[in-house]
């Protein structure tokens, strides 16, 4: 009687720990599966950009290139002003963060840290703006712009991006978090406003001003709306315009010259995914912080 | 004596604080609320950019819009607007759920695919374009190269009216798929381990602790995501204008690629601006709309 419990028990035990392993059989083949789908556009951008043209236009699709051809790289900087581009794009981008920081910072603190009358209405406000993108202002802006003379210009780049009431919601959440205690000690030993900003709460909001950053520059580097808008003209075209248009460039010839768009597509991207891989665990929690809260 | 400050400290120091908020509002009041008012008045002028005067015209762009020749135009950038939406939605919530229930195991191989999953969402859309612009080309895109070893013949994924739509969300999927299982997988693993234990002993199968349990806890989450995904992808914009241009047909032609159209390549600000206006007052609606649905069915953990 005993004896035959004991081995039923033993058998669901032996069976849950089939079901187990079934389990986790599936799981690794769907997720290497997965991966592997997801991974071959980037795949096939990579290898392709190695290619030679003779390559990219056989029949049959080679998975592995034969020839490394790392000239396509040098063949993009020759046709098109791809330099200019990289040098637009990080001007543009070092702009818009720094003003972005700047203004964020102050403002986070005024909102958090500071008193004065109606400032609920004063974050109402900005929090208002959240909900007005630029695809529905874009045209009086442009229209302001081009009056200011800011056509083709690094300003008429920066400026309606100069400010994000994402960033500032994001850093004055953080600083409510820090004790006023701390404040009113520095304030003791005479520190001023810019003070406790730059040497009290900065410091003491690292983390979360640093995946905040993060996410405003792959906002800044990869923008596309509206720098298409404002610079048309190719001395002040961002990275994400210039390599939309290169197929208009090789004009009917897109097909012929994929290896050399694939190869300022691995370019374009660059920064942004080595960025990635160095500070992955910040970009996530950039976001999963925007989600709790 | 002793001599009064010329103003109160408490005043003094409430300037202070306010001059640290000032610029941003000021910039904020000219780079997005004095737009939205400019918008409207240009709404009511027959303002075309390349004439050098403009005039109040009245209601006319209003009529036009919504009882006149361009009312097909507003119809059809809705219904292209709120499909594409509706696939990247499916595609972020369910899609991001399911690869979050894959990719669920702690370990080191299972990290590495999961950062390979996430990085789309960092490579430049451009970028992304121009790839599945060849992959999905009809003759030497490597897509219907590999259909066609399942006899498949060739599809002209951006050239049909048909498939246009699906493939640009092929592209922004790509894109989207990660981050939704990346942020399904960190509020996953905030559910605390005892509601799953206790659900086990009063004897609940996995796929009634999956419904009962994970799905109820994850619905800030799924609220979240909801409203930001739903948020971005209204104002899709560069992925039709690489993709396809709004073609073929107008059925990939979205609201913000119409308002773009018509400022920047007709020069008509003043039809572009009454569209703007109607696709601003849709997403405050849709918004308010999402706000009041879920403060009933979104379950907090306290």
């Amino acid at each position: 009687m005993s004896e035959a419990k004991t081995t039923t028990r033993l058998e669901r035990e032996m069976a849950a720990k089939r079901k187990r392993k079934i389990i986790a059989a599936v799981q690794y083949t769907l997720a290497i599966l997965v991966t592997l789908i997801v991974l071959f556009p980037l795949y096939w951008m990579i290898s392709s950009s190695v290619k030679s043209q003779e390559e990219i236009l056989l029949a049959v699709p080679t998975l592995w290139p034969h020839e490394i051809h790392l000239e396509n790289y040098l063949s993009v900087f020759k046709r098109v002003n791809f330099g200019k581009y990289y040098y637009n794009t990080i001007v543009m981008t070092a702009g818009i963060l720094i003003s972005q920081i700047v203004t964020g910072v102050f403002a986070a603190y005024g909102f958090s840290k500071g008193k004065f009358k109606g400032q609920g209405v004063c974050f109402l406000f900005v929090l208002g703006a959240l909900m007005i993108p630029i695809q529905v202002t874009f045209i009086p802006i442009y229209i302001m712009c081009a009056n200011w003379g800011l056509n083709d210009t690094f300003l008429g780049l920066i400026l309606p991006e100069c400010i994000s009431p994402y960033y500032i919601f994001m850093l004055r959440q953080t600083f409510m978090a820090i004790d006023d205690s701390y404040i009113d000690a520095a304030k003791v030993d005479g520190l001023g406003r810019i003070g406790v900003i730059t040497k009290i709460l900065t410091p003491m909001c690292k983390s979360t001003l640093f995946t905040t950053t993060l996410v405003t520059f792959t906002n800044g580097w990869n923008s596309y709306f509206w720098p298409k808008i404002i610079a048309k003209n190719e001395q002040r075209r961002v990275l994400t315009v210039g390599l939309a248009q290169l197929k208009n460039t090789f004009a009917g010839q897109a097909t012929m010259n994929n290896h050399e768009i694939m190869a300022g597509a691995v370019m374009a991207i660059l920064p942004v995914v080595v960025m990635f891989f160095m500070f992955q665990k910040y970009m996530l929690t950039g976001y999963s912080k925007a989600a709790m809260k | 004596m002793e001599k009064k400050p010329l103003i109160n400290p408490k005043t003094t120091s409430a300037i202070k604080d306010f001059v640290c908020v000032l610029p941003s509002l000021i910039l904020i009041a000219i780079f997005t609320y004095y737009p939205i008012c400019k918008l409207v008045q240009i709404s009511f002028t027959d303002w075309n950019l390349l004439n050098d005067t403009w005039n109040y015209v009245g209601m006319k762009n209003w009529v036009w819009l919504f009882n006149g020749s361009g009312t097909k135009y507003l119809l059809n950038s809705l219904k292209v607007t709120i499909l594409y939406s509706i696939g990247e939605l499916t595609i972020t919530l369910v899609g991001g759920l399911i690869f979050a229930l894959i990719f669920n195991r702690m370990n080191g191989a299972f990290s590495i695919m999961r950062a390979i999953v996430f990085m789309p969402k960092y490579v430049a859309m451009s970028s992304a374009a121009v790839v599945f612009l060849w992959i999905l080309n009809t003759d030497t895109g490597i897509l219907n190269y590999l259909l066609g070893f399942f006899g498949v013949a060739p599809v002209a994924w951006l050239q049909n009216r048909h498939t246009a739509l699906f493939a640009v969300l092929m592209v922004t999927g790509w894109r989207a798929i990660g981050y939704g299982m990346m942020i399904y997988l960190s509020a996953m693993i905030g559910i605390s381990k005892d509601y799953y234990e206790a659900a086990s002993l009063d004897g609940a199968t996995a796929w009634q602790r999956f419904w009962k349990i994970t799905i109820p806890m994850l619905s800030p989450t799924t609220l979240f995501l909801f409203v930001t995904t739903f948020l971005s992808s209204m104002k899709v914009f560069q992925s039709i204008d690489i993709l396809t241009s709004g073609g073929p047909y107008r059925s990939t032609e979205v609201f913000v690629y119409k308002i773009y159209q018509y400022a920047m390549e007709d020069f008509r600000m003043d039809r572009a601006s009454v569209i703007a206006i109607a696709f601003f007052v849709l997403l405050l609606v849709f918004t308010a709309l999402t706000f009041k649905v879920s403060n009933n069915s979104v379950h907090y953990d306290s």
